[in-house]
């Protein structure tokens, strides 16, 4: 390498002094400017209810009845055979827009020139919804990034969980999707009839104001999805291996412990997985671990509970005596193949998951059969189910729209709002007859593949909100599930902060997301039992406190004081 | 026969001292312009991907939000920095970061120039080109697949874990022990970078003189001689660059390896600085201001191990990441 001459007149080494002193010069800048303290961050709460401007609600009836009548949103009607669709929207608005739709994908994006898109833009007038298909296992990340560089179209969906990826959801709401107060409030049943019928808490939900503290400044900015409650996550066990074992389905935690120790052998074990769901069998609830306690007129996180300790233990026994598989910690495991495969017996799941199993086996592609635990408790205790009814998410739209392309977007969502028993609803639900499904003996649409693939799995129109929501599908499932919903009923324990949104602080939320690991830490032998007291301390010390005075406000600004 | 004569040049006049005319810009501009043009994607990529972002920085001493103009984000000196010190769990992610940089500088650097210098002593092509494929390869799968391999291979379900049990024996506990982590990192490192780091040693041993190793081997010097005399002496300032570099970001040592390692072995043993400012920062929402902190606390810490080491070898004199004036 060729030495610089002495005569070099470029030193590296003074630049690296020069940068040195720039970055320090800089950095001192600041310095002298007046400094305050970080406020940002901090928490907000919106109260959803209460408000004059929502949608004037006006009941848009049914045209055709369900077969089954339940008591929604925790226990939904149900169609046990399929109705004939009526059409709900004869006055088709005529629409020549095109707008760019960001939704979440889950599994392989579904082809744009499928006939599908087609025939739904062309049934509800004209107006062409391009998808933009993100990976549904990094959406809620990178949603925040899409939405901070204005990159996500014309509108975006986001579901509730993924706002927790959102430093402060509320500053992005507010400075970065349309306000609707002024194009929906008030009766808006003449243009979008099936936009007035949703409930009223539906549009609650989907409020914010530009300032926290006044309510004067609050505004309705998303169009909400589809208002459910009921139990929509649940343990499923493999009821045929149960009984070639002469096993009986659990009725309790201890109980359950027996069937996973009589099940389990080297090559095929009771679990792989089991933790969110489980801390209601021990009475654990309310919203971020934080419920209300009547008695000691305080706040109380679920980790500061006996039931805590209890739940630690359960995990524990699990983990000590081999009942879970040895790889569960790295969280890779494919539980619904493994427990198609007689591996596992009970799985973590979504319900859906109940009627997948059952549509398989009767399509010969799996054999035996799956069915949920009944709701859970130990040391004799009342079960609880805790649920949490509201709207599953929005449907966000960029402020740099003009009005009248919001009205056309509306107009979308109106038609796509067509509940089960329409002819919109129909097409939205199962597409073009011929070619992604086709009516079966019983009179049922069942799914061609381009059906599932296109149609069926991906999210697309279906996640604008609907009227109203039922039971479908095939019927014995129906039924099942019916008969579930209505089992469970008694022990269902509605939230403690109804009708109102809180968004924690951020040590809050830091403060949780390792709390989560510590607690996995225990479960899987990688630290003891005996360290929950220093993790509770460690916790509260490092932003639970803070959350504790919050969700404490929070409480008594809905409920008074106590 | 021919004779000796000088070769001493005939004396000649002093020669005037070349006196370069000044050029004006435009002169320059017309001259170098093709030079100017190669190097303009360079500078342009530098300036928007790397000095652009980097002036971004301020942000750490801000309560920053992207909704409100630039100028109206409050100061707050550092109070970010604050927060990050006095984090609980910042402490033991730095000291598991400069754990595993320890590791990776004592154990994977030497371990590359091990390998180049076995590969440098095959004579086989067909030996070497395979040797060269198995060694490099691993170095573009990616970490998922590095760490599912490990798991299907050495996990307590695993391919090993089968065999002993079927042997009666128990199982292994090691792809979620977070006692044996380090070594389990080693091995996955091993596997797939050892390789690829052999290349830029395997340049610099291209550029040793063989006449040199010819005339040790002809004085007698043994393979073990002309190793130490010849091949370490010829690679030194490469080995010493490429140390300076890898001390200069011994606090960046990864993200998705041990990201995606964190549920089966425990955040306790796998949290580094970009996994802690990943969950603290982004899953624990602490905002852009905190995340910034934490990285320009990393890149600060780099800059001045990179001048110290850099200042250590050329009092060893050595050459550096550059030449001393």
């Amino acid at each position: 390498m060729q030495s610089p001459t002495p005569s070099t007149p470029f030193k590296r080494r003074s630049l690296f002094k020069g940068t040195a002193l720039g970055a320090l010069g800089a950095a001192g800048l600041p310095f002298a400017a007046a400094c305050s303290d970080i406020e940002s961050n901090n928490g907000s709460t919106q109260a959803t209810e209460g408000f004059d401007f929502l949608p004037t609600h006006e009941d848009w009836p049914l045209p055709v009845q369900p077969d089954l009548v339940g008591e929604p949103p925790n226990h939904p009607s149900a169609f046990t055979s399929y109705p004939e669709p009526v059409q709900a929207i004869t006055d088709l608005p005529s629409g020549t827009g095109s707008y760019e739709l960001t939704v979440p994908c889950w599994g392989t994006p579904p082809a744009q020139d499928d006939p599908y898109f087609a025939a739904v833009s062309e049934a509800w007038g004209g107006t062409k919804v391009t998808l933009r298909q993100g990976d549904g296992m990094t959406y809620g990340d990178t949603a925040v990034q899409w939405v901070k560089a204005d990159e996500y179209g014309d509108g975006i969906q986001l579901f509730n969980y993924m706002t927790g990826s959102f430093s402060n959801f509320q500053e992005t709401v507010v400075n970065s999707f349309y306000d609707l107060t002024e194009i929906v409030q008030g009766d808006i049943a003449e243009r979008w009839p099936l936009l007035a019928a949703l409930p009223t808490d539906s549009w609650g939900q989907a409020v914010w104001s530009k300032d926290p503290d006044d309510p004067d400044t609050a505004g309705i900015y998303a169009i909400p999805m589809t208002y459910s409650g009921g139990q929509g996550n649940g343990i499923l066990a493999r009821t045929d291996l149960l009984e070639a074992e002469g096993l009986a389905m659990p009725t309790t935690v201890e109980e359950l412990l027996e069937v996973s120790r009589a099940w389990t052998t080297d090559s095929r074990w009771a679990f792989v997985g089991l933790d969110w769901f489980i801390g209601q069998w021990f009475g654990l609830g309310g919203i971020d671990g934080w419920n209300w306690d009547p008695e000691q007129k305080k706040m109380v996180n679920n980790i500061e509970r006996p039931e805590f300790t209890e739940l630690m233990e359960f995990r524990r026994t699990l983990w000590d005596e081999g009942l879970m598989h040895p790889d569960a910690p790295t969280g890779t495991l494919d539980a619904a193949a493994m427990q198609e495969a007689g591996q596992v017996m009970f799985t973590q799941d979504n319900l859906v998951r109940w009627d997948d199993f059952n549509q398989k086996v009767k399509r010969g592609e799996a054999e035996g059969a799956v069915a949920p635990l009944p709701p859970l408790a130990a040391k004799g205790r009342t079960p609880i189910v805790t649920v949490s009814p509201g709207i599953a998410g929005w449907t966000f739209l960029n402020k740099s729209l003009s009005k009248e392309q919001v009205e056309e977007i509306l107009d979308v969502a109106n038609w796509c709002a067509a509940p089960y028993g329409t002819t919109e609803r129909q097409l939205l639900e199962y597409g073009v007859e011929g070619t992604h499904f086709d009516f079966g003996a019983d009179g049922n649409p069942v799914f061609s593949t381009p059906g599932v693939e296109i149609v069926k799995n991906p999210v697309n129109y279906k996640a604008f909100a609907q009227v109203d929501t039922f039971l479908t599908g095939d019927p014995d499932m129906v039924a099942d599930r019916f008969e579930y919903n209505a089992s469970i009923q008694q022990y269902i324990v509605e939230p403690p902060f109804q009708g109102i949104r809180i968004e924690a602080p951020a040590a809050a939320k830091a403060a949780g997301t390792t709390l989560w690991d510590q607690q996995q830490d225990i479960a899987f032998g990688r630290a003891e039992l005996s360290s929950i007291p220093e993790m509770v301390e460690t916790y509260l010390d490092n932003g639970g406190e803070e959350a504790r005075q919050y969700y404490t406000d929070a409480y008594k600004a809905v409920y008074g004081e106590e | 026969m021919a004779t000796l004569q000088s070769t001493a040049p005939p004396e000649a006049a002093p020669r005037p001292p070349v006196v370069r005319r000044k050029r004006t810009v435009r002169q320059r501009l017309r001259h170098d312009w093709p030079l100017l043009l190669l190097a303009l994607p360079v500078v342009a990529h530098l300036m928007v991907f790397h000095y652009w972002p980097s002036a971004w920085n301020i942000i750490a001493f801000m309560d920053y939000s992207p909704y409100r103009p630039f100028w109206e984000n409050p100061f707050v000196g550092v109070a970010w920095f604050g927060r990050l010190f006095n984090d609980p769990y910042f402490t033991p992610a730095l000291l598991n970061t400069l754990k595993f940089a320890a590791l990776n500088l004592l154990c994977m650097f030497p371990l590359s120039i091990v390998l180049a210098l076995a590969m440098n002593s095959i004579i086989s092509i067909k030996v070497r080109s395979a040797f060269q494929s198995v060694v490099y390869l691993p170095h573009f799968f990616s970490w998922v697949l590095v760490v599912t391999v490990f798991v299907q291979v050495l996990g307590a379900d695993g391919l090993v874990s089968n065999w002993l049990l079927d042997a009666g024996g128990e199982r292994l506990n090691f792809t979620s022990n977070p006692d044996s982590f380090l070594l389990l990192v080693w091995m996955q490192w091993a596997w797939k970078d050892a390789g690829w780091g052999m290349i830029i040693f395997l340049a610099a041993l291209a550029s040793i003189n063989p006449s040199l190793y010819e005339a040790a081997a002809s004085d007698g010097a043994n393979r073990w001689r002309r190793m130490w005399h010849i091949t370490l002496p010829g690679i030194r300032p490469v080995i010493i660059l490429l140390l300076i570099l890898q001390i200069g970001g011994i606090l960046s040592v990864g993200f998705e390896q041990y990201q995606l390692q964190r549920q089966a072995v425990g955040y306790q043993a796998t949290e580094v600085l970009d996994t802690y400012v990943y969950y603290q920062s982004i899953v624990g929402n602490q905002g852009e201001s905190f995340g910034t902190a934490a990285g320009l606390f990393k890149g600060v810490i780099g800059l001045i191990l990179i001048l110290v080491a850099n200042n250590i070898a050329h009092r060893f004199g050595e050459q550096g990441i550059y030449q001393k004036s």
